[in-house]
């Protein structure tokens, strides 16, 4: 009852994407509720550390000028671990890597999720049959199990510096991040996809004799956005906490880089040692930028179910 | 019903297919020349060479892969790469059992505080008690495991250690770095606390999922129907609401094995607990043994996939509408 | 009302209800009251949106949680005042002394229980009966509500029972206590006409035994006529006006009423007898009421003295209406009917016939059903469904062929094989003389251009994320072959043509109502200038008053572009209104064809028999009983042999109708029946028609 009433004729009840259009109008829509105002601004914040990170950082990643071992304070605000690197510094500097790899690891895995999800969503019968098993059976596979295996065994491997094969090594988180999140979007996006194909603006576009292209990317996929949007935030806050992970694990970033997983398990000892400041920044900063993340991605569920 | 089962059981053994193709391909074909791994950049070609043809890495491909699966399907998972070259198939499974039970401590310590949580939250939805609720399991789902379980050592273990009954039960120590072959009771204090690191990122998955299926199921029209029948609350709630909205809390428990696998991983790094993960970090990638990842990784699967199908089961019998198909 | 008065069930009085929508408080009833007495069924009607619903919900005192009723209104249900009442205080009430039907009985069942356990369960609780006693008395029950193998029934679930079934569970889980009052929101809505008849047989007959009061809502005037006592007219959240059921229908007060009334197709009436009256405009938003009488700005009536509230008075004793120019109707000196409806051009005796545009001969569609397991292992293929059996028709240049059948006839099938969006297992279909591919994906522009087709839905035919000029000027530049420029100036055409400001081409959707909408979705399917348009269900998701205007504009489109449709829907007098010549359908088959008016005067098939019958008829003095259909439509896998509809049909033969296929027969002129038995037959069998015909 309520909910005609809010459809009522004469309300605007413009779809929230064309609303939204530009980041501007994302924003403002964030900006409403007070949870996902905060948690914008964190990753705003992150953001602005991993563009500026070299200018705003007192010190370089490994500059080892100062005692080890530190504590908060004065001059270095976070201490410093113990090579005597300055842990602020650090922590500033650790997240462009962690928006480099999540980020586009996720941009990535949506881009070719969403493709093939369209594809074999609005094919069906046989393709999308075999496909939905393949993705299904993909996805028992837990994310963590298959990057790490992945970014272990490609690890050790050698290659010609500056070849290509080492320039993809370079790269192999954000690959694996992209390869693990793939099958994932792809079944948001199909399932998403089967659901409108039913709808009859469909049916009228294929009796204009319209193309498959035509009808996937004019009428099917503005309608998939709003999943896709919700789904995208989500993947990139399990995105940050699996590069987190696998730092920890020491299977991402090599010493001495300044990766947030990574001073975590360099510092581990330290723990007993008593520098206990250099493994909290770290494990901090990335804590709040996934609360950051997951606030943000709640309030863009919101967002986009209110219009939907 | 049997039909229901039956495409469950070609699912199940369609996924162990192509995950043994996975592995396969990302432990023989991705590393290149596993025999030059093995022996390191200063071997000669010579030795090379004889290592390839004792491994039959000169065979064609798919000629290995099925070799390779038959001996998995046997039994036969082969020895360690890494010296001592072990038995595989005995210490994967003694690694197994451990993280079982300390899974299974888990699963006892989440599963009924996180149904609890979650449907309080879902029965009171939009009222403060919900909003505390999500705010602590979303902040939960928000630290990586290892930084709760880093954060568990460092208060439980490290500073509530002089509490007189900790020591006296020898509960939560530091470290959970027991012997492989621990008994259940020599184990179990050293359990305790990634137990509970692993409970926190379990609860935080299920009670959004619980909380969100109670008020989807509050929202059905039988709801409004058995309060209009002049039924008391309690009545409406455990005999209308909750049957429904806890049926699919089983397949969430189920997937959740996923999820839980990949938190143990990291956690039993943390606390250096001997199951699973541990090996497969510290043994099998840090010393790049091929067989054993490959042991590992199908392992680890196929647990998912018996929980998966466990789960389709009951789920299956606790839903009439297919069990009376 | 009766001399000696029944004693009152529930009196409302001033209820008002609101409900939180975005922050503000949106006032969706003002001011309701009711009075029902023990035996009267009282009806509320009202289009979507009026209110109906929710006063009925304020009267449960069981609102949305956004909801709430204002202080100043009074429920008193058996002298007990029920608004101060907790929810716990409640729960004796419930269920024991207030039945509830609700609009879905799919959606009021819980699927994991048995249904015999969700009746029992209220006897139990409100009667402390034991466990066998409360079951015993349920599986009575269900006998009463006329569900066939009771004692099998109460171990079912939910989703074994067909619709029909379930509604029946649901009257007597509402009558199970033998409640003094009932509240039935649209329980037959979602049914067909033929269930909708004799579910309503059934609650009359209830209602009446068990001496309770009820309080009936429906969007369905003839329902209200067949069913009620007293009616209240809603709109826009107020009481328009309140009568008995034979004052309303004879002598409306209000312009609403009158314009309600006017805007349903009688059975029979055709658009070459008159246009239909509709109201113009939409329902105002809650949210944005108008000042004074709500009604004011789509009344013809409106005058100065309306832009003030107006009271609700009592014209006379008994009757309720809320409009300043009541006493002015009442005399007769103003007319609602501001402006006669054209009627379509009346056509002479020998022009009926045209040239064939479209013949289809030997359709047929069956859908493969998987086999299951035991059937694979025994090599079995299973019969395939036969959604369409070897259709043959024809339609004429600008002409309508309406075609009616209830759901599971293959009705949409059949449609959805002629313009290509299903495969056709076997037949041809013959455009223009020319022969033409089965799906849209090998059909050549031109012949798609000629073939269009209007959705059901007008939520899902537009595409949300498309403006309606995007929406109309893509077949005007894929069909039409027009570019850009040409097509925008086209598209201003349309909209003008449809009836809606050319303002409206850079709205989307989701700011349209539902006829709005639907407008656009015909402008869409005339753009590429077709020879036939499908129109499937096209009025039937709108509220009356909107659908007199979407009928009138589509006869009025044809006249003028001369183009053909074929109009399907389940609505029997919409059909018989738009159509020249109509086939009725039954189980992928056709059972009878002929020019519309012929249709409905005997002889009919006994399908079509039954279906005529089942309609409630707008007229509260007419109480004949004619023939109700038994049972349900049967399931196509397990198509019954011979004649198709011998399985319910009143009047079956014998065993020829069940081994041998009835033949065509003719009736008198184009029209034809498949039957057994002879039209004259038939005739004497169906005399009540012509009884009622003649009255």
């Amino acid at each position: 009852m309520f909910k005609q009433l809010s459809r009522a004729p004469g309300r605007i009840a413009r779809p929230v994407w064309v609303g939204l259009a530009g980041a501007g109008g994302v924003l403002r829509e964030l900006m409403r509720s007070p949870q996902s105002a905060l948690g914008t601004l964190i990753v705003l914040f992150f953001l602005m550390l991993a563009l500026f990170g070299p200018q705003i950082a007192p010190y370089r990643a490994n500059d080892q000028s100062s005692a080890p071992r530190l504590e908060p304070g004065g001059e270095h605000l976070f201490g410093t671990d113990y090579l005597g690197r300055d842990v602020f510094s650090r922590v500033i500097l650790g997240a462009s890597s962690i928006f480099r790899t999540a980020g586009f690891g996720t941009l990535i895995a949506v881009v070719i999720g969403t493709f093939v999800g369209l594809f074999i969503g609005y094919q069906g019968g046989t393709v999308d049959e075999i496909a939905g098993r393949v993705i299904d059976a993909l996805l028992a596979m837990p994310a963590l199990l298959i990057a790490l295996v992945i970014l272990g065994i490609v690890r050790n491997l050698n290659f010609e510096p500056g070849s290509w094969q080492a320039r993809l090594a370079d790269n192999s988180v954000l690959l694996v991040i992209a390869l693990v999140y793939v099958p994932i979007v792809a079944r948001v996006v199909r399932s998403s996809t089967l659901e409108i194909k039913t709808r009859e603006f469909i049916e009228a576009a294929q009796m204009r004799g319209e193309s498959r292209l035509y009808i996937i990317f004019r009428e099917i996929f503005p309608s998939v956005v709003p999943a896709l949007v919700v789904e995208a935030s989500l993947r990139f806050s399990y995105a940050i906490f699996l590069v987190a992970s696998l730092g920890f694990l020491g299977v991402a970033a090599r010493p001495p880089s300044p990766d947030w997983g990574l001073m975590v398990n360099e510092n581990r000892g330290g723990l007993y040692d008593l520098t206990p400041w250099a493994l909290e920044y770290p494990a901090a900063a990335i804590a709040l930028l996934v609360v950051g993340v997951n606030l943000m991605s709640d309030g863009i569920r919101r967002a986009v179910q209110k219009s939907g | 019903m049997a039909r229901f089962l039956l495409r469950r059981l070609l699912f199940f053994l369609f996924t162990l297919l192509l995950t043994s193709i996975l592995v396969f391909i990302l432990t023989r074909v991705l590393p290149g020349d596993v025999a030059r791994v093995l022996l390191g950049r200063e071997a000669s070609p010579e030795a090379v060479a004889a290592k390839r043809a004792e491994l039959g890495l000169d065979q064609p491909l798919v000629v290995q892969y099925v070799e390779w699966l038959g001996g998995f399907v046997t039994g036969d998972w082969g020895t360690t790469f890494s010296t001592p070259r072990q038995d595989i198939a005995g210490i994967v499974i003694q690694r197994m059992l451990n993280s079982g039970r300390l899974a299974g401590l888990t699963l006892i310590l989440a599963v009924p505080l996180s149904v609890a949580l979650g449907v309080i939250a879902g029965l009171s939805e939009g009222r403060p008690l919900d909003s505390a609720i999500s705010i602590l399991t979303l902040s939960v789902v928000s630290l990586p495991e290892f930084v709760t379980g880093l954060f568990l050592i460092n208060t439980v273990a490290l500073k509530w250690q002089d509490n007189p009954i900790a020591r006296a039960v020898g509960w939560f120590p530091a470290s959970s770095a027991i012997r492989a072959d621990a008994s259940f009771r020599e184990a179990l204090p050293a359990m305790w606390l990634p137990a509970m690191a692993a409970t926190l990122v379990l609860m935080a998955y299920i009670v959004r999922l619980v909380r969100a299926g109670v008020i989807e199921e509050l929202k059905r029209g039988y709801v409004r129907m058995a309060v209009l029948k002049g039924l008391p609350y309690r009545v409406v709630i455990a005999k209308h609401v909750l049957r429904n909205a806890l049926i699919p809390t089983i397949t969430v428990i189920a997937t959740s094995t996923g999820w839980l696998i990949s938190g143990m991983v990291v956690i039993e790094s943390v606390f250096s607990y001997p199951g699973i993960g541990r090996l497969l970090v510290n043994n099998a990638i840090n010393n790049r043994d091929l067989p054993l990842i490959q042991a590992i990784v199908m392992v680890t699967v196929m647990v998912i996939l018996v929980a998966n199908f466990t789960a389709d089961v009951l789920y299956a019998i606790l839903n009439p509408r297919i069990r009376l198909e | 009302m009766s001399m000696a008065e029944a004693q009152t069930v529930l009196q409302v009085e001033n209820l008002s209800i609101s409900y939180k929508v975005n922050g503000g408080w949106i006032r969706a009833v003002r001011g309701f009251q009711v009075e029902v007495r023990a035996g009267q069924i009282y009806g509320i009607v009202g289009e979507s949106g009026s209110g109906k619903s929710t006063a009925a919900s304020g009267v449960l005192r069981y609102l949305a949680a956004n909801g709430r009723t204002e202080l100043e209104s009074r429920v008193t249900f058996l002298g007990e005042d029920l608004l101060a009442k907790s929810r716990r205080e409640m729960q004796p009430v419930w269920g024991a002394q207030i039945g509830t039907v609700p609009q879905n009985p799919a959606a009021a069942l819980n699927p994991s229980i048995r249904v015999g356990e969700q009746v029992a369960e209220i006897l139990r609780r409100h009667r402390g009966l034991s466990r066998q006693d409360a079951l015993d008395r349920t599986v009575e029950m269900f006998r009463r509500v006329r569900l066939a193998d009771a004692e099998g029934i109460v171990a079912r679930y939910p989703h074994e029972l067909s619709g029909g079934m379930q509604q029946r569970v649901v009257i007597a889980m509402a009558l199970i206590a033998s409640p003094q009052l009932l509240i039935l929101d649209e329980p037959t809505t979602n049914l067909d006409v033929t269930t909708e008849a004799i579910i309503l047989d059934l609650v009359r007959e209830l209602i009446r035994d068990e001496q309770a009061g009820a309080l009936y809502v429906t969007h369905n005037l003839g329902v209200i006529a067949q069913l009620c006592e007293r009616v209240i007219v809603m709109y826009a959240g107020e009481i328009m006006e309140d009568a008995r059921v034979e004052d309303l229908f004879v002598h409306p007060l209000h312009p609403y009423t009158i314009g309600l009334l006017n805007s349903v197709p009688r059975l029979g009436q055709t658009k070459r007898d008159a246009g239909l009256i509709s109201i113009p405009g939409t329902p105002p938003s809650l949210a944005e009421l108008p000042q004074g009488c709500v009604y004011a700005p789509r009344c013809p009536l409106a005058i100065e003295i309306c832009k003030t509230k107006p009271p609700l008075e009592a014209p006379m004793p008994g009757r309720l209406v809320r409009c300043h120019r009541w006493p002015e109707i009442a005399r007769g000196e103003v007319s609602v009917i501001g402006r006669e409806e054209k009627a379509v051009s009346p056509l002479a005796a020998g022009d009926l016939e045209r040239e064939r545009l479209l013949t289809v001969e030997n359709l047929t569609k069956h859908f493969p059903i998987r086999r299951s397991l035991v059937q694979a292992l025994r090599r079995e293929q299973p019969a395939p469904v036969r959604a369409v059996d070897g259709v043959n028709l024809n339609i004429q240049q600008g002409r309508t062929l309406g075609l009616v059948g209830e759901s599971g006839s293959g009705k949409t099938s059949l449609a959805r094989l002629i313009v290509g969006l299903l495969d056709r297992t076997a037949g041809t279909i013959d455009l223009l003389g020319v022969e033409i591919e089965g799906s849209v994906r090998q059909r050549s522009r031109e012949i798609l251009s000629e073939l269009q087709m209007v959705f059901q839905n007008p939520q899902n035919s537009l595409n949300p994320y498309l403006t309606v000029g995007q929406a109309i000027r893509r077949p005007l530049m894929k069909l039409a072959g027009m570019n850009r420029r040409q097509a925008d100036r086209e598209v201003q055409r349309l909209l003008e043509a449809v009836s809606l400001r050319a303002e409206y081409a850079q709205r989307y959707p989701g700011e349209l109502s539902g006829g709005e909408k639907q407008r656009v979705a015909i402008a869409r399917a005339f753009a590429s200038n077709p020879a036939l348009i499908v129109c499937d269900e096209a009025v039937s998701a709108l509220d009356v008053s909107v659908q007199s205007a979407v009928l009138n504009l589509l006869a009025e489109l044809q006249q003028g572009l001369d183009t053909s449709y074929l109009f399907i829907s389940h609505d029997l007098a919409v059909v018989a209104y738009l159509a020249d010549y109509i086939a009725v359908m039954y189980l992928g088959q056709l059972y009878e064809v002929g020019y519309g008016r012929d249709l409905f005067l005997p002889p009919l098939h006994p399908y079509t028999e039954a279906l005529v019958a089942s309609i409630p008829k707008m007229d509260p003095q007419d109480h004949t009983q004619p023939v109700r259909l038994s049972g349900e439509i049967p399931s196509p896998r397990h198509m019954p042999g011979g004649c198709r509809f011998h399985t319910r049909c009143p009047h079956k033969l014998g065993e020829i109708c069940e081994v041998e296929e009835p033949p065509w027969r003719g009736a008198g002129g184009e029209h034809y029946i498949r039957c057994h038995r002879e039209p004259d037959d038939l005739t004497g069998l169906q005399q009540w028609l012509l009884d009622e015909e003649r009255e």
